[in-house]
């Protein structure tokens, strides 16, 4: 059983609680590798170690913050301390780093529009579209 | 004036002015009107005709600043003899001057014309939310007599029009030169039109002098 195709989970947390998520699955067939509560479990664990490095790192790409079994979580923390989350198997530092500072560009964009409160849930359409071209483009 | 000294004096007009940086600009508006929806309580209607108002006080300056600057730099703009003229002006003057906005004339009438604007410089970060009726939720609506609100959901953004200002700018300044006009907003880019449209409608041209108090006997 070959699980190198496993689904990757992008999530953008804020102060409290997940303001976006998006999934995205390599193989056309839904298998048995589709989301499962256990990765927002791993996700969720992941937060603790985030905190860790977020005052003890220089950079915003914090890298692989956690590895559990054969899956990893990399973040990137902004300014503001809202991290965005990558839940992969193996994907590239360099790979992972352009992904997230275009996603950071999006996201930037999307906070100078004056009817998005900060630390709020991201509904618009726009941003949803981007980011899957985005994660299409790099993570798959 | 010909069309192409018109559009070659907005230049150098725009060439003359004093600048200021587009995102604080477009961000010092975003949150004028977040502030109004809050002042209002996200009542649109309301917040549409403030910022008429608002730029009716703008434009009233306008006007002023727009024949004096074109005096001093030696452009030459002169009295218009048609509304075409003077909606030429508007666009190619007006808007290039103050704005750096490229605006396009159409649709004139004796008694109305259009304007197009193509970049608008307040909406450049600016996506209108979605507009949510309330009906995912229990069925509990309040039955309003008033048919326009969405019963028990959020305001209508699509009824919001972000870039009022202009339409009270407009109606200030010519209101200062004695055209009383209306001015609306038709199409939006926000609201998912391809150009942004303002209807300028002549009312009346307004007799010259002081009012009836002043008048000799």
């Amino acid at each position: 059983m070959n699980k190198q195709e496993s689904p990757l989970l992008f999530l953008i947390v804020g102060r409290n609680e997940p303001l976006y998520s998006s999934e995205f699955i390599s193989n056309q067939k839904p298998t048995s590798d589709s989301i499962t509560r256990q990765h927002y479990f791993v996700m969720h664990s992941a937060l603790d170690l985030v905190d860790k490095f977020a005052f003890t790192y220089p950079q915003m790409y914090l890298k692989t913050v956690d590895k559990v079994n054969h899956q990893m979580v990399s973040v990137f923390l902004t300014a503001s301390h809202v991290k965005f989350m990558v839940l992969h198997s193996g994907k590239g530092d360099d790979v992972l780093k352009q992904f997230f500072m275009e996603v950071y560009e999006l996201y930037v964009k999307l906070s100078m529009n004056p009817f998005y409160q900060f630390d709020t849930h991201i509904t618009s359409k726009d941003f949803d579209d981007r980011v899957r071209v985005l994660g299409m483009r790099y993570l798959l | 004036m010909s069309k192409s000294s018109i559009t070659a004096s907005g230049h150098t007009l725009w060439s003359k002015m004093p600048k200021a940086n587009t995102e604080l600009f477009a961000l010092t508006y975003g949150s004028l009107i977040t502030e109004l929806l809050k002042d209002y309580d996200n009542d649109i209607e309301e917040i549409n005709n403030q910022l008429e108002r608002i730029g009716h006080s703008i434009g009233i300056r306008c006007i002023d600043e727009l024949l004096a600057k074109s005096e001093v730099n030696g452009i030459d703009i002169g009295p218009c003899s048609n509304l075409e003229n003077t909606a030429e002006v508007v666009a190619k003057i007006g808007f290039r001057c103050f704005l750096g906005m490229t605006c396009d004339v159409a649709n004139v009438t004796e008694k109305s014309f259009s304007l197009f604007l193509y970049e608008n410089p307040l909406s450049i970060f600016v996506e209108l939310p979605e507009t949510t009726n309330g009906d995912d939720d229990d069925r509990h609506q309040s039955f309003n007599s008033d048919g326009k609100e969405n019963s028990g959901g959020g305001p209508d953004w699509s009824k919001l029009k972000y870039s009022n200002v202009y339409c009270g700018v407009i109606r200030g300044a010519l209101e200062q030169i004695n055209m009383k006009v209306e001015c609306d907003f038709v199409r939006d880019v926000l609201r998912g039109h391809d150009v942004n449209e303002i209807k300028v409608e002549l009312k009346e041209i307004m007799s010259d002098g002081a009012g009836q108090d002043y008048h000799e006997e």
